[in-house]
């Protein structure tokens, strides 16, 4: 297919991305373009012609097409955001590297430590920048509690928390995130963003997952909605992390982080930032108004092309496929599984 | 009616001294019981049991078998220090006195097991945790159905400062937090995986039937401002159900008085050690089993044990196959 519109590039000479894909996360991340003043969304790829053709419309007429390869040659690119189904990220990463052009790539990195692995290869011979968009690392919560464990305010974390709990978001049976070959399972799906997390805060490499599995919203369900993982670190160091889709209500929105320290405990209890709405139906959640992630994130892969430090790179999501890979072995299994450091990319 | 208290022990893990701290206290204000003697079970004890024995105008007696042979107490209230914990159980349970067992109730649990056969009276295990107020209304809610059917426990049960155990925190706090998730859904344990977390803390992942999941952190940390040493920095349980969530902060005080140089903290509208000898009292005048009875002991010692071997080899234990081994 040839493109279905087509825009004059900016003349400001801002950073030409391509977004493939354009379901729900996408228009997170079109969002954060249309707010930078660094960056100019310049073309939309998805292999849906009729869903290629609406995000075009919804963009201004941007120029949209279902061919990648014919995308990637769009001289106005600069680089890529990739917001498609999980299993086919690493081959879309492979045509991103081999067009020579940067990436911001939705978590996972890829459905296996092997993809993964590929793809962060093919970056680092291609000599451009992979990010990977686990994206709780630019949470305002998350930021705060990484600075506050730096400050060596608690001493050495010697026990991680942390809980992301919510209702069902996923659509219906038709969900591609409901199909373990699409999406890896809900360890892949989303547990990367806490196992990414808590390494990232607790500033080690872990050993090994123990990990429990619940298909709560409905026995059939082919992954599961709610994950308790469990990382241990060496020095007896331990963290848990709690990712559901299966609360009810669906309304609940609970975020909770504990850390034990050896010189304090650090607490950010699930109401500590939210205020409560007490209405007609019932009581919400109101959550605080903060800064943009999905800028943040932006702005942190912009910086790492121009040659800064990368916020979550290829290593990093590495590390986190092979997590969530073992802690999906573990939940098979009912037994902890070994990582090695070969697995986490050290 | 007033029941007459035999005193035993002044001792525990350590250099703990529940019997002169908790119990001694809360009989000695409680309208139902009367303290009639106390007894020294271990020479490290004496001091403290003269000391409770001249505080309460009461004879104090060094010799245990001699004291349950001449003092007619219908009761005994056991904290004996460590070492000589199960003799003393031993000697008081065949006295066929109803007992109030400071916990652990055992060091292990064959020791349990073993002293549990020679139960005759009412035995009552010092799980005083769970007749916390916000504990026995979230129960109460669950059984009737509030949350619909529970399928997740998480627990903190995290106490800051005061004297390490040196028996390890496991032994100390394990059976409160594994005794208070039991008061809450009341459904047994089938598997542990437990992990040390740090210095004094423990994780605990166990399996229920129903497929119901629990994770508890339990232990102690170092000594934390603005909180009294021993006192608990995280007291709380997050039940997860079919039909809803019910969020438990039994570390959160109800009254708070802040004033320029000082700060207090506290629950309404009574302690739970009170609450304990409410239904210590009310399962010997009655008869009735308690629900911190002897099975008690037993359950929350099951997981314990299991958790012990869990840390040792690195993998989850199941408590099926601890029973067809002991079988």
């Amino acid at each position: 297919m040839t493109s279905i519109t087509n825009m004059e590039r900016d003349s400001t000479n801002a950073f030409g991305v391509l977004v493939i894909g354009t379901g729900a996360i996408a228009e997170l991340h079109i969002a954060a373009l249309r707010a930078s003043t660094r960056t100019q969304l310049v073309g939309l790829v998805d292999t849906d012609q009729a869903r290629a053709a609406a995000a075009s419309h919804a963009n201004g007429g941007v120029r949209a097409t279902t061919d990648l390869a014919e995308a990637l040659t769009w001289p106005e690119v600069d680089g890529c955001i990739v917001c498609t189904p999980n299993v086919s990220h690493a081959t879309i990463a492979a045509a991103v590297a081999a067009a020579g052009k940067h990436l911001l790539l939705e978590k996972p990195l890829a459905t296996t430590t092997a993809d993964a692995t590929a793809v962060r290869y093919a970056f680092a011979t291609a000599g451009r920048t992979l990010a990977i968009a686990h994206t709780h690392r630019v949470y305002d919560y998350s930021l705060a509690v990484k600075a506050a464990l730096d400050s060596g305010a608690v001493g050495e974390p010697t026990l991680i928390r942390a809980a992301l709990l919510g209702g069902w978001i996923w659509g219906d049976w038709h969900a591609w995130v409901l199909d373990p070959h699409r999406s890896g399972g809900h360890a892949l799906h989303n547990g990367v963003h806490l196992l990414d997390l808590v390494c990232w805060w607790m500033g080690a490499t872990p050993e090994s997952v123990y990990a429990r599995g619940r298909r709560q919203t409905a026995a059939e369900l082919s992954i599961y909605d709610y994950l308790e993982m469990v990382l241990r670190f060496p020095g007896d160091r331990v963290a848990h992390c709690e990712l559901s889709r299966a609360h009810r209500p669906g309304s609940l929105v609970q975020r909770d982080i504990l850390v034990v320290g050896t010189g304090g405990v650090l607490t950010l209890p699930w109401d500590g930032e939210q205020s409560l709405v007490f209405d007609e139906r019932g009581v919400s959640a109101l959550l605080p108004a903060g800064g943009s992630a999905f800028e943040r994130q932006l702005d942190g892969w912009l910086d790492a092309i121009a040659g800064g430090p990368v916020i979550a790179g290829g290593e990093d999501g590495l590390a986190a496929v092979a997590m969530a890979e073992a802690a999906e072995l573990s939940m098979a299994t009912g037994q902890p599984v070994s990582l090695t450091p070969v697995e986490v990319g050290t | 009616m007033t029941l007459d208290v035999l005193l035993v022990g002044f001792g525990g893990l350590g250099a703990q001294d529940h019997q002169s701290a908790m119990y001694l206290p809360a009989f000695a204000a409680h309208p139902g019981f009367r303290v009639v003697g106390v007894v020294a079970t271990h020479p490290g004890e004496t001091e403290r049991a003269r000391q409770a024995a001249t505080q309460l105008s009461v004879p104090y007696h060094d010799d245990l078998d001699h004291a349950l042979s001449t003092v007619e107490a219908p009761m005994a209230s056991v904290a004996a220090s460590a070492p000589v914990r199960a003799e003393v159980l031993d000697a008081v349970l065949r006295a066929g006195r109803h007992v109030l067992a400071d916990k652990p109730f055992a060091m292990t649990l064959p020791e349990t097991l073993r002293l549990a056969e020679l139960a005759v009276g009412t035995v009552v295990v010092a799980h005083h945790h769970r007749f916390h107020p916000m504990i026995t209304a979230a129960a109460s809610a669950v059984r009737a159905g509030r949350i619909g059917l529970p399928w997740n426990v998480q627990a903190d049960f995290v106490v800051a400062g005061g004297t390490p155990c040196q028996d390890g925190e496991l032994l100390n706090f394990g059976c409160y937090a594994v005794d208070v998730v039991d008061a809450l859904i009341g459904i047994p344990v089938r598997g542990v995986h437990a992990m040390p977390a740090g210095a004094g803390l423990t994780l605990l992942a166990l399996d229920h039937d129903h497929g119901v999941t629990s994770t508890i952190v339990v232990g102690r940390t170092g000594e934390l401002v603005n909180l009294p040493p021993g006192r608990l920095t995280q007291h709380r349980y997050r039940l997860s159900g079919s039909h809803g969530v019910l969020s438990v902060d039994a570390a959160k005080p109800a009254l708070t008085v802040t004033t320029q140089s000082t700060q207090d903290r506290r629950w309404l509208p009574t302690d739970t050690v009170t609450l304990l000898l409410d239904e210590l009292h009310a399962a010997v005048t009655t008869g009735r089993p308690s629900v911190v009875g002897i099975d008690q002991a037993v359950r929350t010692a099951e997981v314990l044990d299991a958790a012990r071997q869990s840390i040792a080899t690195g993998v989850p234990v199941s408590l099926a196959d601890n029973e067809r081994k002991a079988g």
